[in-house]
């Protein structure tokens, strides 16, 4: 315990450095106004802006502490145009439009929007404090493993990705393996062995990560919204004068507290991120609700659940990352790559060799739900207006973003033509309902998978059943076990039980 | 159909990938007991499964796309290409000013608009992004001017 106060008074000492604290805000602000345009959801947004972020100069802590204030922060905005627009900006706010836009319809915008913001707000601190409590607990246990059970940890966070996100469970598995084979590419930092170069100088060094993010997300977004495009105009609600009320506080209290802590543990589970969180948290509120039935109506409870528990899972998506190296959501792959671009591995050391990234992030994760609170209060109106924008504008200044994000951190004219086959890529995996994440996962974990499993063999002398030899890797395979196999009997289950009725 | 087709390429990627992982790869010389081919390996098989699943399973039909939507996505593909192309050369102001403004004119703003947000855009850009956050831009021709 003296410990966790010492880290945070050390991260505290990180974040209210007078940069850090402006970077938080801004990185606040400018993630709302990101979350806000329709489409545009956190990891996009997130993989726009990282190479600027990066191209800045500076140190990875601030750095970090930017990107992750993009990040909660466009999890914040995305409220916006599901409330008004009915419009998700990602797979995370899909269940915020089910009772948000039937409530700003009735004429309640400003009801539904400060009691999201409330939500947000409440589930946001409560992962950022549960983060502060088991996250160096969990570094503590995580110290002691060794490569086997890295190994293990691997084939959990793939096993949890493949049962829990996407539709087909194939589809997510074959995105990791893809997002691992591309991580191959390049030299063999253990033996100086050129793997899939085809003799271009260029592949020599590997396909840059900023390349793989901003094609993959950045460019296939782009691609996405020109098919979308429709020439008539959505209809915005208006916001009108009406406020979150003392009894809409408390008759959601408990919905927030819960939906809370269920997107943090599921935020914290690799892999799963904001989308699984929320849609779990509306369909425990409804069950749970002595009101269900009017769920999808413009509840007030099933607009709460959702947005504490995505905020939660942002927050529950960086313990892994930054105690394990291994990030709980493609978003949070991102900012690990982010890290690694700054020569940092995070990982269970982190709390105690890097602190100031460590407890400097969650010390900043503090500062920036507060202010997210405060300014998302009285500023929804300017947020709003982003959703004016038109997408004429919008999206050549996408393209243009993600140019200026390669160009100025790789500065190499190749990458440009890189980004847009791996944005036509991304966009045909999109086509074809493949999810990206698991990719850029795969992408980020690939190097750390391969080096952990043969370093793991050079320890056994080749004998595989190293990797089977200790308890925690049998506890973290029964674990993968678990993951995989409990939601293929509920959901047998469940057929059965809709057989028997019928 | 659209799956079968997709599948049946990465399973055509992933074959080639293994046979690489199995044939090329190879350390000079090496005391691990996994060199540089192995994990290669390993994942040319667990692609080529999982691509052999999904052959059998397709659960996508078509890509939904209908001939104006593809040709815009064409006209958009050639544009970025361009831009791309031209960003180094004509440096980062003309090159963002004629993609903004051709791009924004294609998605339907009127033509003076999009040449004054081609214009904007350009200039604010450079001025932003090259002078105010010290970011690494090609000025291009433009550089005889500052």
């Amino acid at each position: 315990m003296t410990d966790v106060l010492s880290g945070l008074e050390a991260g505290f000492a990180v974040a209210l450095l007078p940069l850090n604290l402006a970077l938080v805000m801004g990185g606040c602000f400018v993630g709302t106004l990101i979350g806000a345009l329709p489409g545009i959801g956190p990891i996009n947004g997130v993989a726009i802006l990282l190479p600027i972020a990066y191209g800045l100069g500076l140190p990875p802590e601030s750095a970090l502490i930017l990107l992750a204030g993009i990040y909660y922060g466009a999890e914040y905005g995305g409220r916006i145009s599901s409330i008004l627009l009915n419009v998700p900006g990602d797979a995370g706010a899909v269940m915020t439009t089910l009772d948000g836009n039937p409530m700003a319809k009735r004429g309640e915008a400003g009801r539904a929007l400060s009691l999201s913001a409330v939500a947000s707000f409440c589930g946001g601190t409560a992962a950022v404090i549960l983060m502060t409590l088991f996250g160096p607990l969990l570094a503590s246990f995580a110290v002691k493993f060794n490569p086997s059970n890295y190994v293990a940890l691997m084939v959990f966070a793939f096993a949890s990705l493949a049962s829990l996100v996407g539709k087909n469970p194939i589809k997510t598995l074959l995105g990791a393996v893809i997002g691992l084979m591309l991580a191959t590419i390049g030299i063999d930092a253990n033996t100086g062995v050129a793997r899939y170069d085809f003799g271009v100088p260029d592949l020599l060094a590997g396909i840059d990560f900023l390349v793989v993010v901003i094609g993959l997300f950045g460019m296939a977004e782009l691609i996405h919204l020109v098919e979308q495009q429709v020439t008539g105009k959505f209809t915005i609600l208006p916001i009108g004068k009406s406020f979150v009320s003392m009894a809409d506080l408390m008759a959601t209290k408990w919905t927030i507290l819960r939906s809370s802590l269920i997107g943090f543990f599921i935020g914290v589970l690799p892999g799963t991120g904001a989308s699984v969180a929320s849609a779990v948290a509306y369909g425990t509120e409804k069950r749970l609700a002595s009101d269900g039935d009017t769920f999808g109506t413009g509840n007030p409870k099933g607009l709460a659940a959702p947005e504490a528990a995505n905020n939660a899972a942002a927050g529950g998506a960086m313990v892994p990352m930054l105690t394990l190296g291994i990030p709980g959501s493609g978003t949070t792959a991102i900012l690990l790559g982010a890290l690694l671009l700054f020569n940092v591995t995070p990982g269970p050391m982190m709390f105690q060799t890097r602190p100031e990234i460590a407890w400097g992030l969650i010390a900043s994760m503090y500062i920036g739900n507060v202010a997210l609170l405060v300014i998302n209060l009285p500023l929804v109106g300017l947020f709003a207006r982003m959703l004016t924008i038109p997408q004429r504008y919008l999206i050549p200044l996408i393209a243009v973003l993600a140019f200026i994000g390669v160009y100025s951190v790789v500065g190499n004219p190749f990458d440009l033509f890189m980004i847009i086959g791996l944005g036509i890529f991304g966009w045909v995996l999109r086509k074809l309902h493949f999810s990206l994440a698991p990719i850029i996962l795969g992408f980020v974990l690939g190097g750390l998978f391969e080096d952990n499993l043969r370093r793991a063999l050079s320890i056994s002398g080749g004998d595989w059943s190293i990797l089977v030899a200790d308890a925690n890797s049998l506890v973290l395979y029964t674990l993968a076990l678990l993951v995989v196999a409990v939601p293929l009997v509920l959901s047998r289950r469940k057929r059965m039980a809709l057989d028997t009725e019928a | 159909m659209a799956d079968r087709i997709f599948s049946g390429l990465l399973l055509l990627v992933s074959i080639g990938y293994g046979v690489m992982a199995f044939t090329v790869i190879k350390a000079p010389f090496q005391y691990d007991p996994l060199g540089p081919e192995s994990w290669p390996r390993i994942l040319s098989v667990v692609s080529a499964l999982c691509c052999l699943g999904l052959l059998a399973r397709p659960d996508t039909e078509r890509l939904d796309l209908t001939g104006k939507t593809s040709t815009r996505l064409v006209v958009l593909l050639v544009l970025l290409a361009a831009y791309a192309a031209l960003f180094e050369p004509l440096g980062f102001v003309i090159a963002t000013l004629l993609f903004c403004a051709v791009l924004a004119r294609i998605l339907g703003a009127t033509m003076g608009h999009a040449m004054i947000f081609g214009v904007a855009t350009g200039i604010l850009g450079f001025g932003v992004g090259a002078m105010i956050l010290e970011l690494n831009l090609p000025a291009g021709p433009l550089r005889a001017l500052m």
